[in-house]
Protein backbone atom coordinates (compact mmCIF):
# COMPACT_ATOMS: atom_id res chain seq x y z
CA UNK A 1 0.00 0.00 0.00
CA UNK A 2 1.21 3.52 -0.76
CA UNK A 3 0.18 6.44 1.43
CA UNK A 4 1.05 10.09 0.78
CA UNK A 5 0.60 12.95 3.22
CA UNK A 6 -0.12 16.50 2.03
CA UNK A 7 -1.22 19.87 3.36
CA UNK A 8 -0.22 23.47 3.97
CA UNK A 9 3.13 24.20 5.62
CA UNK A 10 3.19 23.50 9.35
CA UNK A 11 -0.14 21.67 9.62
CA UNK A 12 1.39 18.45 10.93
CA UNK A 13 2.32 16.42 7.82
CA UNK A 14 5.60 15.22 9.30
CA UNK A 15 3.99 14.39 12.64
CA UNK A 16 1.27 12.38 10.89
CA UNK A 17 3.68 10.64 8.48
CA UNK A 18 6.19 9.63 11.14
CA UNK A 19 3.65 8.45 13.68
CA UNK A 20 1.48 6.57 11.19
CA UNK A 21 4.62 4.89 9.79
CA UNK A 22 5.69 3.78 13.27
CA UNK A 23 2.21 2.54 14.18
CA UNK A 24 1.96 0.51 10.97
CA UNK A 25 5.39 -1.01 11.59
CA UNK A 26 4.36 -1.99 15.12
CA UNK A 27 1.43 -3.92 13.74
CA UNK A 28 3.63 -5.92 11.41
CA UNK A 29 3.77 -3.88 8.20
CA UNK A 30 7.08 -3.60 6.38
CA UNK A 31 7.28 0.17 6.21
CA UNK A 32 9.27 2.43 3.94
CA UNK A 33 9.04 6.07 5.08
CA UNK A 34 9.90 8.39 2.21
CA UNK A 35 10.75 12.01 3.02
CA UNK A 36 9.62 14.08 0.04
CA UNK A 37 10.32 17.47 1.60
CA UNK A 38 13.19 19.64 0.33
CA UNK A 39 13.89 20.35 4.00
CA UNK A 40 13.72 16.76 5.27
CA UNK A 41 12.52 16.33 8.84
CA UNK A 42 10.80 12.96 8.84
CA UNK A 43 13.65 11.41 10.83
CA UNK A 44 12.66 13.56 13.80
CA UNK A 45 9.05 12.38 14.03
CA UNK A 46 10.11 8.79 13.25
CA UNK A 47 12.34 8.91 16.30
CA UNK A 48 15.87 8.63 14.92
CA UNK A 49 16.78 11.90 16.68
CA UNK A 50 18.04 15.24 15.42
CA UNK A 51 21.72 14.33 15.09
CA UNK A 52 20.99 11.08 13.26
CA UNK A 53 18.56 12.90 10.95
CA UNK A 54 21.36 15.29 10.00
CA UNK A 55 23.72 12.40 9.28
CA UNK A 56 21.15 10.80 7.00
CA UNK A 57 20.62 14.12 5.23
CA UNK A 58 24.38 14.52 4.84
CA UNK A 59 24.67 11.03 3.35
CA UNK A 60 21.97 11.84 0.80
CA UNK A 61 23.85 15.05 0.12
CA UNK A 62 27.02 13.13 -0.72
CA UNK A 63 25.77 12.74 -4.29
CA UNK A 64 27.12 16.27 -4.65
CA UNK A 65 30.66 15.04 -4.18
CA UNK A 66 30.49 13.62 -7.69
CA UNK A 67 31.24 10.03 -6.79
CA UNK A 68 27.66 8.95 -7.35
CA UNK A 69 26.07 8.34 -10.68
CA UNK A 70 23.07 10.45 -11.56
CA UNK A 71 19.49 9.33 -12.16
CA UNK A 72 19.46 6.34 -9.82
CA UNK A 73 16.29 4.30 -9.54
CA UNK A 74 14.24 4.46 -6.38
CA UNK A 75 15.42 1.00 -5.37
CA UNK A 76 19.02 2.20 -5.65
CA UNK A 77 18.25 5.27 -3.59
CA UNK A 78 16.58 3.11 -0.96
CA UNK A 79 19.53 0.72 -0.87
CA UNK A 80 22.27 3.35 -0.83
CA UNK A 81 20.74 6.09 1.23
CA UNK A 82 18.17 4.26 3.33
CA UNK A 83 18.49 4.34 7.10
CA UNK A 84 16.89 2.40 9.91
CA UNK A 85 14.34 3.96 12.20
CA UNK A 86 12.74 2.34 15.27
CA UNK A 87 10.24 -0.54 14.94
CA UNK A 88 12.00 -1.64 11.75
CA UNK A 89 10.90 1.32 9.63
CA UNK A 90 13.21 1.92 6.68
CA UNK A 91 13.61 5.60 5.98
CA UNK A 92 14.83 7.38 2.84
CA UNK A 93 15.18 10.99 1.74
CA UNK A 94 14.00 11.77 -1.79
CA UNK A 95 15.88 14.96 -2.63
CA UNK A 96 19.29 16.37 -2.12
CA UNK A 97 19.16 19.35 0.15
CA UNK A 98 21.88 21.78 -0.85
CA UNK A 99 23.12 22.96 -4.21
CA UNK A 100 20.77 20.87 -6.27
CA UNK A 101 21.18 20.64 -9.99
CA UNK A 102 17.61 21.36 -11.01
CA UNK A 103 17.92 19.49 -14.30
CA UNK A 104 19.09 16.33 -12.58
CA UNK A 105 16.86 13.45 -11.58
CA UNK A 106 18.70 12.61 -8.39
CA UNK A 107 18.96 16.20 -7.19
CA UNK A 108 15.65 17.97 -7.45
CA UNK A 109 13.82 14.68 -7.33
CA UNK A 110 10.07 14.81 -7.54
CA UNK A 111 9.00 12.43 -4.76
CA UNK A 112 5.87 11.52 -6.70
CA UNK A 113 8.10 10.01 -9.39
CA UNK A 114 9.77 7.91 -6.74
CA UNK A 115 6.48 6.76 -5.28
CA UNK A 116 5.32 5.89 -8.79
CA UNK A 117 8.37 3.69 -9.34
CA UNK A 118 7.97 1.81 -6.07
CA UNK A 119 6.55 -1.66 -6.45
CA UNK A 120 3.55 -2.31 -4.28
CA UNK A 121 4.78 -5.70 -3.15
CA UNK A 122 4.50 -6.41 0.54
CA UNK A 123 5.80 -3.00 1.46
CA UNK A 124 3.79 -0.16 2.93
CA UNK A 125 5.07 3.22 1.77
CA UNK A 126 4.40 6.41 3.72
CA UNK A 127 5.48 9.59 1.91
CA UNK A 128 5.71 12.98 3.63
CA UNK A 129 5.19 15.45 0.78
CA UNK A 130 6.35 19.02 0.40
CA UNK A 131 4.00 21.71 1.71
CA UNK A 132 1.34 22.98 -0.66
CA UNK A 133 -0.35 21.42 -3.65
CA UNK A 134 2.53 21.46 -6.14
CA UNK A 135 3.41 17.80 -5.76
CA UNK A 136 -0.08 16.34 -5.62
CA UNK A 137 -0.84 17.86 -8.97
CA UNK A 138 1.48 15.17 -10.35
CA UNK A 139 -0.27 12.23 -8.74
CA UNK A 140 -2.16 10.17 -11.30
CA UNK A 141 -4.42 7.19 -10.78
CA UNK A 142 -2.61 4.25 -9.21
CA UNK A 143 0.40 6.19 -7.88
CA UNK A 144 -0.87 6.26 -4.30
CA UNK A 145 -3.65 4.27 -2.67
CA UNK A 146 -4.48 6.80 0.03
CA UNK A 147 -3.83 10.51 0.27
CA UNK A 148 -3.95 11.95 3.78
CA UNK A 149 -4.86 15.62 3.48
CA UNK A 150 -3.90 17.30 6.74
CA UNK A 151 -5.55 20.56 7.82
CA UNK A 152 -5.77 22.69 10.94
CA UNK A 153 -8.74 24.81 11.98
CA UNK A 154 -7.30 27.86 10.22
CA UNK A 155 -8.63 29.53 7.09
CA UNK A 156 -5.46 29.19 5.04
CA UNK A 157 -4.78 25.55 5.78
CA UNK A 158 -8.42 24.69 5.02
CA UNK A 159 -8.17 26.50 1.71
CA UNK A 160 -5.09 24.45 0.79
CA UNK A 161 -6.88 21.27 1.90
CA UNK A 162 -9.93 22.13 -0.18
CA UNK A 163 -7.74 22.61 -3.26
CA UNK A 164 -5.87 19.38 -2.55
CA UNK A 165 -9.13 17.45 -2.30
CA UNK A 166 -10.36 19.01 -5.52
CA UNK A 167 -7.20 17.93 -7.34
CA UNK A 168 -7.01 14.39 -5.95
CA UNK A 169 -10.72 13.58 -5.96
CA UNK A 170 -11.40 10.54 -8.10
CA UNK A 171 -7.66 9.87 -8.49
CA UNK A 172 -7.06 8.30 -5.11
CA UNK A 173 -8.85 7.60 -1.84
CA UNK A 174 -8.67 10.69 0.35
CA UNK A 175 -8.76 10.83 4.13
CA UNK A 176 -8.99 14.32 5.57
CA UNK A 177 -7.05 14.62 8.81
CA UNK A 178 -8.37 17.41 11.03
CA UNK A 179 -5.28 18.07 13.13
CA UNK A 180 -4.91 20.27 16.22
CA UNK A 181 -8.62 20.34 16.94
CA UNK A 182 -9.19 21.94 20.34
CA UNK A 183 -13.00 22.01 20.48
CA UNK A 184 -16.32 21.80 18.72
CA UNK A 185 -16.05 25.25 17.19
CA UNK A 186 -12.81 24.13 15.47
CA UNK A 187 -14.62 21.16 13.97
CA UNK A 188 -17.54 23.30 12.86
CA UNK A 189 -15.19 25.68 11.07
CA UNK A 190 -13.54 22.77 9.30
CA UNK A 191 -16.89 21.24 8.27
CA UNK A 192 -18.00 24.61 6.95
CA UNK A 193 -15.11 24.73 4.50
CA UNK A 194 -14.75 21.04 3.69
CA UNK A 195 -18.41 20.08 3.55
CA UNK A 196 -19.74 16.74 4.73
CA UNK A 197 -16.57 14.77 4.09
CA UNK A 198 -15.45 12.43 6.86
CA UNK A 199 -12.91 14.21 9.05
CA UNK A 200 -10.44 12.09 10.99
CA UNK A 201 -9.87 14.16 14.11
CA UNK A 202 -6.49 14.46 15.86
CA UNK A 203 -6.80 16.62 18.97
CA UNK A 204 -4.39 19.35 19.98
CA UNK A 205 -1.92 17.52 22.19
CA UNK A 206 0.82 18.97 24.38
CA UNK A 207 2.75 15.69 24.09
CA UNK A 208 3.11 16.18 20.32
CA UNK A 209 4.37 19.74 20.79
CA UNK A 210 6.75 18.62 23.55
CA UNK A 211 8.08 15.85 21.31
CA UNK A 212 9.12 18.36 18.64
CA UNK A 213 10.72 20.54 21.27
CA UNK A 214 12.96 17.66 22.36
CA UNK A 215 13.33 16.05 18.95
CA UNK A 216 11.60 12.82 19.95
CA UNK A 217 8.97 10.75 18.16
CA UNK A 218 5.56 11.48 19.69
CA UNK A 219 4.91 7.73 19.82
CA UNK A 220 8.05 7.27 21.95
CA UNK A 221 7.21 10.13 24.30
CA UNK A 222 3.71 8.86 25.13
CA UNK A 223 1.79 6.45 22.87
CA UNK A 224 -1.34 6.85 25.02
CA UNK A 225 -1.71 10.61 24.86
CA UNK A 226 -4.91 11.62 23.03
CA UNK A 227 -3.22 12.97 19.91
CA UNK A 228 -0.84 10.04 19.49
CA UNK A 229 -3.60 7.49 20.20
CA UNK A 230 -5.71 9.16 17.50
CA UNK A 231 -2.81 8.90 15.04
CA UNK A 232 -2.49 5.20 15.83
CA UNK A 233 -6.23 4.81 15.07
CA UNK A 234 -5.64 6.72 11.83
CA UNK A 235 -3.04 4.13 10.88
CA UNK A 236 -5.64 1.40 11.56
CA UNK A 237 -8.20 3.18 9.48
CA UNK A 238 -5.78 3.52 6.58
CA UNK A 239 -4.54 -0.07 6.82
CA UNK A 240 -8.10 -1.31 7.20
CA UNK A 241 -7.04 -3.43 10.16
CA UNK A 242 -6.25 -3.01 13.87
CA UNK A 243 -2.82 -1.63 14.67
CA UNK A 244 -1.15 -2.33 17.99
CA UNK A 245 0.33 0.78 19.63
CA UNK B 1 9.55 55.13 18.43
CA UNK B 2 12.11 53.66 20.79
CA UNK B 3 15.46 55.31 20.42
CA UNK B 4 17.10 51.93 20.44
CA UNK B 5 16.92 51.74 16.65
CA UNK B 6 19.94 53.99 16.67
CA UNK B 7 21.50 55.85 13.79
CA UNK B 8 19.53 54.95 10.70
CA UNK B 9 22.11 56.26 8.28
CA UNK B 10 24.24 53.12 8.13
CA UNK B 11 22.63 50.96 5.46
CA UNK B 12 22.30 47.29 6.29
CA UNK B 13 22.14 44.32 3.95
CA UNK B 14 20.08 41.62 5.63
CA UNK B 15 18.56 38.30 4.60
CA UNK B 16 16.11 36.64 6.99
CA UNK B 17 15.74 32.87 6.81
CA UNK B 18 14.33 30.02 8.88
CA UNK B 19 11.84 27.17 8.96
CA UNK B 20 8.27 27.72 7.84
CA UNK B 21 6.37 29.72 10.44
CA UNK B 22 9.46 30.57 12.48
CA UNK B 23 8.75 34.31 12.32
CA UNK B 24 10.77 35.43 9.27
CA UNK B 25 8.14 37.82 7.96
CA UNK B 26 7.36 39.37 11.34
CA UNK B 27 11.07 40.03 11.90
CA UNK B 28 11.73 41.35 8.37
CA UNK B 29 8.64 43.52 8.26
CA UNK B 30 9.15 45.02 11.69
CA UNK B 31 12.82 45.76 11.15
CA UNK B 32 12.06 47.40 7.81
CA UNK B 33 9.46 49.67 9.42
CA UNK B 34 11.70 50.59 12.35
CA UNK B 35 14.65 51.51 10.17
CA UNK B 36 12.41 53.54 7.88
CA UNK B 37 10.95 55.43 10.85
CA UNK B 38 14.44 56.43 11.84
CA UNK B 39 14.90 57.95 8.41
CA UNK B 40 16.67 55.11 6.66
CA UNK B 41 15.75 54.27 3.09
CA UNK B 42 14.54 50.70 3.06
CA UNK B 43 13.84 48.28 0.25
CA UNK B 44 12.09 45.15 1.51
CA UNK B 45 12.64 42.18 -0.80
CA UNK B 46 9.90 39.56 -0.66
CA UNK B 47 11.27 36.47 -2.37
CA UNK B 48 8.56 34.13 -1.07
CA UNK B 49 5.90 32.80 -3.46
CA UNK B 50 3.59 32.55 -0.45
CA UNK B 51 2.06 35.57 1.24
CA UNK B 52 3.54 36.95 4.45
CA UNK B 53 5.74 40.03 4.27
CA UNK B 54 3.10 42.49 3.08
CA UNK B 55 0.97 41.50 6.06
CA UNK B 56 3.70 42.11 8.60
CA UNK B 57 4.70 45.34 6.84
CA UNK B 58 1.07 46.40 6.95
CA UNK B 59 1.04 47.25 3.26
CA UNK B 60 -2.22 45.49 2.44
CA UNK B 61 -2.85 42.48 0.24
CA UNK B 62 -0.37 41.52 -2.47
CA UNK B 63 -1.35 42.37 -6.03
CA UNK B 64 -2.53 39.31 -7.93
CA UNK B 65 -0.18 40.03 -10.80
CA UNK B 66 3.53 40.37 -9.96
CA UNK B 67 4.58 43.99 -10.67
CA UNK B 68 7.96 42.84 -12.05
CA UNK B 69 6.21 41.46 -15.11
CA UNK B 70 6.36 45.13 -16.12
CA UNK B 71 10.17 44.89 -16.32
CA UNK B 72 10.10 41.60 -18.19
CA UNK B 73 9.61 40.51 -21.76
CA UNK B 74 9.67 37.21 -23.60
CA UNK B 75 12.84 36.42 -25.50
CA UNK B 76 12.48 36.84 -29.27
CA UNK B 77 12.57 33.07 -29.80
CA UNK B 78 9.75 32.74 -27.26
CA UNK B 79 11.84 30.58 -24.95
CA UNK B 80 12.29 32.20 -21.58
CA UNK B 81 12.40 35.82 -20.47
CA UNK B 82 14.69 38.83 -20.49
CA UNK B 83 14.75 42.45 -19.39
CA UNK B 84 12.07 44.70 -20.83
CA UNK B 85 13.16 47.52 -23.12
CA UNK B 86 15.77 49.75 -21.41
CA UNK B 87 15.32 47.94 -18.07
CA UNK B 88 17.99 47.15 -15.53
CA UNK B 89 18.06 46.13 -11.89
CA UNK B 90 18.01 49.53 -10.19
CA UNK B 91 15.42 50.94 -12.54
CA UNK B 92 13.18 47.91 -12.11
CA UNK B 93 13.45 48.21 -8.31
CA UNK B 94 12.70 51.94 -8.43
CA UNK B 95 9.77 51.59 -10.76
CA UNK B 96 8.12 48.39 -9.60
CA UNK B 97 8.57 48.42 -5.83
CA UNK B 98 5.31 49.16 -3.99
CA UNK B 99 4.82 51.74 -1.27
CA UNK B 100 4.52 50.34 2.24
CA UNK B 101 3.95 52.29 5.50
CA UNK B 102 6.70 54.55 6.90
CA UNK B 103 8.12 54.99 3.42
CA UNK B 104 9.35 51.41 3.10
CA UNK B 105 9.46 50.21 -0.50
CA UNK B 106 8.46 46.61 -1.15
CA UNK B 107 9.66 44.61 -4.13
CA UNK B 108 7.80 41.36 -4.76
CA UNK B 109 9.04 38.31 -6.57
CA UNK B 110 5.40 37.48 -7.21
CA UNK B 111 2.88 35.25 -5.50
CA UNK B 112 1.77 31.74 -6.28
CA UNK B 113 -1.26 31.72 -8.55
CA UNK B 114 -3.93 29.06 -8.96
CA UNK B 115 -2.72 28.55 -12.55
CA UNK B 116 0.64 27.36 -11.23
CA UNK B 117 4.25 28.56 -11.29
CA UNK B 118 4.08 29.46 -14.98
CA UNK B 119 2.05 32.53 -14.05
CA UNK B 120 4.97 34.06 -12.10
CA UNK B 121 8.04 32.53 -13.71
CA UNK B 122 9.07 35.58 -15.79
CA UNK B 123 8.64 38.01 -12.89
CA UNK B 124 10.41 35.55 -10.64
CA UNK B 125 13.44 35.40 -12.96
CA UNK B 126 13.49 39.19 -13.15
CA UNK B 127 13.43 39.39 -9.36
CA UNK B 128 16.51 37.15 -9.30
CA UNK B 129 18.24 39.48 -11.77
CA UNK B 130 17.22 42.52 -9.71
CA UNK B 131 18.62 41.25 -6.41
CA UNK B 132 21.87 40.42 -8.17
CA UNK B 133 22.01 43.78 -9.90
CA UNK B 134 21.33 45.67 -6.67
CA UNK B 135 24.49 44.39 -4.98
CA UNK B 136 26.61 47.08 -6.63
CA UNK B 137 23.95 49.48 -7.92
CA UNK B 138 25.02 53.06 -7.06
CA UNK B 139 21.34 54.08 -6.89
CA UNK B 140 20.88 51.83 -3.85
CA UNK B 141 24.21 52.35 -2.14
CA UNK B 142 22.53 54.19 0.75
CA UNK B 143 19.61 51.83 1.04
CA UNK B 144 19.00 49.18 3.61
CA UNK B 145 17.98 45.94 1.91
CA UNK B 146 15.98 43.41 3.90
CA UNK B 147 15.12 40.11 2.25
CA UNK B 148 12.39 37.83 3.59
CA UNK B 149 13.32 34.40 2.21
CA UNK B 150 10.94 31.45 1.88
CA UNK B 151 10.96 28.61 4.37
CA UNK B 152 13.99 26.33 4.38
CA UNK B 153 17.50 26.51 3.00
CA UNK B 154 17.06 26.26 -0.75
CA UNK B 155 17.08 29.98 -1.63
CA UNK B 156 20.25 30.51 0.34
CA UNK B 157 21.81 27.61 -1.56
CA UNK B 158 20.55 28.93 -4.90
CA UNK B 159 21.93 32.44 -4.29
CA UNK B 160 18.71 34.42 -3.99
CA UNK B 161 20.20 36.87 -1.47
CA UNK B 162 23.59 37.87 -2.94
CA UNK B 163 23.30 41.28 -1.24
CA UNK B 164 23.27 39.79 2.27
CA UNK B 165 26.07 40.89 4.57
CA UNK B 166 24.05 39.68 7.54
CA UNK B 167 22.01 36.49 7.66
CA UNK B 168 19.43 36.42 10.41
CA UNK B 169 18.41 32.83 11.01
CA UNK B 170 15.17 32.66 12.97
CA UNK B 171 14.80 29.64 15.23
CA UNK B 172 12.04 28.59 17.60
CA UNK B 173 12.74 26.27 20.52
CA UNK B 174 11.95 23.05 18.61
CA UNK B 175 14.17 20.43 17.02
CA UNK B 176 12.80 20.87 13.50
CA UNK B 177 13.24 24.62 13.66
CA UNK B 178 16.79 24.23 14.97
CA UNK B 179 17.79 21.65 12.35
CA UNK B 180 16.50 23.98 9.65
CA UNK B 181 18.52 26.78 11.22
CA UNK B 182 21.65 24.63 11.17
CA UNK B 183 21.14 23.73 7.53
CA UNK B 184 20.68 27.40 6.62
CA UNK B 185 23.75 28.45 8.61
CA UNK B 186 25.85 25.77 6.94
CA UNK B 187 24.76 26.73 3.43
CA UNK B 188 24.99 30.48 4.10
CA UNK B 189 28.54 30.10 5.44
CA UNK B 190 29.53 28.22 2.30
CA UNK B 191 27.77 30.72 0.07
CA UNK B 192 28.93 33.89 1.85
CA UNK B 193 31.75 33.15 4.29
CA UNK B 194 32.51 36.83 4.88
CA UNK B 195 28.94 37.70 5.93
CA UNK B 196 27.69 37.56 9.50
CA UNK B 197 25.46 34.61 10.32
CA UNK B 198 23.35 35.21 13.39
CA UNK B 199 20.78 33.14 15.23
CA UNK B 200 17.63 34.90 16.39
CA UNK B 201 15.69 32.85 18.94
CA UNK B 202 11.99 33.53 18.44
CA UNK B 203 8.88 32.80 20.51
CA UNK B 204 10.87 32.09 23.63
CA UNK B 205 8.96 32.09 26.91
CA UNK B 206 11.96 32.31 29.20
CA UNK B 207 15.72 32.05 29.49
CA UNK B 208 15.38 28.25 29.41
CA UNK B 209 13.91 28.45 25.92
CA UNK B 210 16.83 30.59 24.74
CA UNK B 211 19.28 28.04 26.17
CA UNK B 212 17.28 25.28 24.47
CA UNK B 213 17.58 27.03 21.09
CA UNK B 214 21.31 27.51 21.65
CA UNK B 215 21.77 23.88 22.61
CA UNK B 216 19.85 22.56 19.59
CA UNK B 217 21.52 24.90 17.09
CA UNK B 218 24.92 24.59 18.69
CA UNK B 219 25.73 28.28 18.78
CA UNK B 220 24.74 31.35 20.79
CA UNK B 221 21.65 33.39 19.97
CA UNK B 222 22.47 36.92 18.87
CA UNK B 223 19.09 38.14 20.10
CA UNK B 224 15.86 36.63 21.31
CA UNK B 225 12.25 37.63 20.84
CA UNK B 226 9.62 36.63 23.38
CA UNK B 227 6.32 34.96 22.66
CA UNK B 228 4.41 38.15 22.44
CA UNK B 229 0.87 39.12 21.54
CA UNK B 230 1.82 42.71 22.17
CA UNK B 231 3.22 44.21 18.99
CA UNK B 232 4.61 47.28 20.76
CA UNK B 233 6.62 45.21 23.20
CA UNK B 234 7.92 43.07 20.37
CA UNK B 235 8.86 46.19 18.44
CA UNK B 236 11.04 47.38 21.31
CA UNK B 237 12.97 44.14 21.20
CA UNK B 238 13.23 44.31 17.43
CA UNK B 239 14.54 47.86 17.79
CA UNK B 240 17.17 46.65 20.22
CA UNK B 241 18.20 44.03 17.67
CA UNK B 242 18.49 46.65 14.95
CA UNK B 243 20.67 48.79 17.20
CA UNK B 244 22.98 45.91 17.99
CA UNK B 245 23.25 45.07 14.29
CA UNK B 246 24.27 48.66 13.65
CA UNK B 247 26.78 48.66 16.49
CA UNK B 248 28.31 45.56 14.97
CA UNK B 249 27.47 46.59 11.46
CA UNK B 250 29.83 49.25 10.15
CA UNK B 251 32.23 46.69 8.80
CA UNK B 252 29.57 44.59 7.19
CA UNK B 253 27.80 46.99 4.87
N1 LIG C 1 -2.00 17.51 17.22
C1 LIG C 1 -0.99 18.35 17.54
N2 LIG C 1 -0.95 18.91 18.77
C2 LIG C 1 0.05 19.76 19.11
N3 LIG C 1 1.06 20.09 18.30
C3 LIG C 1 1.08 19.57 17.07
C4 LIG C 1 0.06 18.67 16.62
N4 LIG C 1 0.37 18.31 15.34
C5 LIG C 1 1.51 18.96 15.02
N5 LIG C 1 1.93 19.72 16.05
C6 LIG C 1 3.15 20.57 16.07
O1 LIG C 1 3.05 21.48 14.99
C7 LIG C 1 4.33 21.71 14.43
C8 LIG C 1 4.29 21.42 12.93
O2 LIG C 1 4.07 20.03 12.74
P1 LIG C 1 4.83 19.26 11.57
O3 LIG C 1 6.26 19.56 11.59
O4 LIG C 1 4.40 17.85 11.64
O5 LIG C 1 4.13 19.99 10.34
P2 LIG C 1 4.50 19.92 8.78
O6 LIG C 1 3.20 20.02 8.09
O7 LIG C 1 5.32 18.73 8.51
O8 LIG C 1 5.34 21.25 8.61
P3 LIG C 1 6.27 21.67 7.34
O9 LIG C 1 5.32 22.09 6.28
O10 LIG C 1 7.08 22.79 7.88
O11 LIG C 1 7.07 20.47 6.96
C9 LIG C 1 5.31 20.83 15.20
O12 LIG C 1 5.94 21.61 16.19
C10 LIG C 1 4.42 19.79 15.82
O13 LIG C 1 4.96 19.30 17.03
N1 LIG D 1 7.58 36.45 18.85
C1 LIG D 1 6.35 36.09 18.48
N2 LIG D 1 5.35 36.02 19.40
C2 LIG D 1 4.11 35.64 19.04
N3 LIG D 1 3.74 35.30 17.80
C3 LIG D 1 4.69 35.33 16.84
C4 LIG D 1 6.03 35.73 17.12
N4 LIG D 1 6.75 35.65 15.97
C5 LIG D 1 5.88 35.24 15.02
N5 LIG D 1 4.66 35.05 15.53
C6 LIG D 1 3.47 34.57 14.80
O1 LIG D 1 3.78 33.33 14.16
C7 LIG D 1 3.18 33.25 12.89
C8 LIG D 1 4.26 33.01 11.84
O2 LIG D 1 5.06 34.17 11.74
P1 LIG D 1 5.63 34.66 10.32
O3 LIG D 1 4.53 34.72 9.33
O4 LIG D 1 6.46 35.84 10.55
O5 LIG D 1 6.55 33.40 10.02
P2 LIG D 1 7.32 33.06 8.68
O6 LIG D 1 8.59 32.41 9.11
O7 LIG D 1 7.42 34.24 7.81
O8 LIG D 1 6.33 31.98 8.06
P3 LIG D 1 6.27 31.44 6.54
O9 LIG D 1 7.29 30.35 6.47
O10 LIG D 1 4.87 30.92 6.45
O11 LIG D 1 6.58 32.59 5.64
C9 LIG D 1 2.43 34.55 12.68
O12 LIG D 1 1.08 34.34 13.01
C10 LIG D 1 3.09 35.51 13.66
O13 LIG D 1 2.22 36.52 14.09
MG1 LIG E 1 7.19 18.63 7.59
MG1 LIG F 1 6.80 34.53 5.80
Amino acid sequence: MKIAVAGKGGVGKTTVSGTVARALARSGHTVLALDGDLNPMLGVSLGVGGEQTELIVAARQAVAAGEEEHAPTIEEIVKRFGADAPDGVRMVIASRVEFMDPGCMCCGVNPVNLVRQLEHGERTVVCDLEAGIGTIERIETGVVDVLLVVANPTGKSLEVARRAIEIADGITEIVVVANRVAGDSDLELMREVLGDRELFVIPEDAVIAAADREGLAPIDLDPDSPGVAALVRLAERVAGAPVAA
Amino acid sequence: MPDAAGDALVPLRIAVAGKGGSGKSVLSGTMARLIARRGGRVLALDSDLLPGLSMSLGSGPDPAEAPLWGATQKKPDGRGYMWGEGMHAALAAQRFALDAPDGVRLLLRGKQRPEGFGAVIGASQTFWEVVHGLVDAPEFRDWTLIGDLPAGQYQVADDWAPYARIYLVVVQPTMQSALTGRRILRVARMRAPEARHLVIANRVRDEDDVRHVEKLVGEPAFASLPVDEDVAAAATIFAETVKRLRDAGGAFV
